[in-house]
């Protein structure tokens, strides 16, 4: 009797699909993806309400030693020497981009003296409307404000 | 002389096309960050040239100290008891200011959790508006302000 001639299985991966899931990857990563402009280090207050802030926006900056960092959302952000600095940005940003919302990124922790400053910066610089960014509450911080 | 044909291969090589999307997510994974852009929005008022004179009898002023203690038309109060005394007030007059004032050494976050809880009331209270909320800075204080 002739025996019928084994069939080697050839030994290779079929990697022709992974091709397809990482491109996926790809523009899925490219969809969600926003370059941001300030990096700053910060802890952030805690709040219930949280509303998207919209894409293009300016910042301000304030770590808790009271570093002050800005960008007007088109180059990354650089530190301001002076307090009083704020002001002069804020003009640029309203003369150069008006109606740019200033997002107000501050470290919880940083003494009120130096947010009120900077907002008032921004109420003579006219400007419109900031967001003050902040992190979602916890469960367990729940009803421990203030 | 018997010349060696070679067979051409009718496939497209594809197995690089893997490890350059794979680049690409790696690229991407690095460069993108999940950014907690969400926060509290807060509209300044339009024209600095005119601040809003506001009665001292017509608001609510909740004073934020520096322990983080409210203090509610000088009455020592505890968060949660803010919407139950805001809400016979609101009722009669639902524009009736609401003015935050933070002690220059308190933290931010002290601040920013009273305006998230404020922000809020419309909802919790079942209003038909939102708290015209006013956050002076130490400048509008000292010169309008009494």
């Amino acid at each position: 009797m002739r025996l019928k001639t084994r069939h080697h299985a050839r030994a290779i991966i079929p990697t022709a699909s992974m091709a397809d899931i990482a491109f996926l990857l790809i523009v899925f990563f490219m969809v969600t993806i926003s370059f941001e402009k300030d990096r700053t280090q910060v802890t952030l207050p805690r709040t219930e309400l949280r509303l998207e802030v919209p894409k293009i926006v300016a910042y301000v900056s304030v770590t808790k030693d009271g570093w002050i960092r800005v960008t007007d959302g088109e180059e990354m952000s650089t530190l301001i020497p002076k307090i009083d600095d704020v002001l002069t940005f804020a003009a640029g940003v309203v003369s150069t981009y008006p109606g740019r919302p200033i997002v107000l990124k501050g470290d919880r922790d940083v003494p009120y003296e130096k947010i009120d400053k900077i907002i008032d910066a921004l109420k003579q610089a006219k400007v419109e409307t900031i967001y003050l960014l902040s992190d979602q509450v916890r469960v367990d911080e729940e009803g421990g404000g203030g | 002389m018997k010349l060696k044909k070679t067979r051409l291969s009718e496939e497209i090589p594809t197995s690089s096309m893997a490890d350059i999307a794979f680049l690409l997510i790696i690229y991407f994974m690095i460069t993108t960050s999940f950014a907690a852009t969400r926060g509290l929005d807060f509209s300044l008022p339009k024209d600095d040239d005119s601040p809003p004179i506001v009665e001292k009898e017509d608001s609510v002023l909740i004073e934020i100290q520096p322990s983080g203690q409210l203090i509610v038309d000088s009455n020592p109060m505890e968060p949660e008891q803010i919407l139950e005394y805001l809400h016979p007030k609101l009722k009669n007059n639902p524009k009736k200011p609401v003015i935050i004032k933070t002690m220059p050494s308190a933290p931010y976050g002290y601040m920013v959790e009273v305006f998230d809880l404020l922000r809020r009331a419309k909802d919790e209270l079942k209003l038909k508006e939102d708290i015209n909320i006013s956050i002076p800075t130490q400048r509008e204080i000292d010169s309008f302000w009494f």
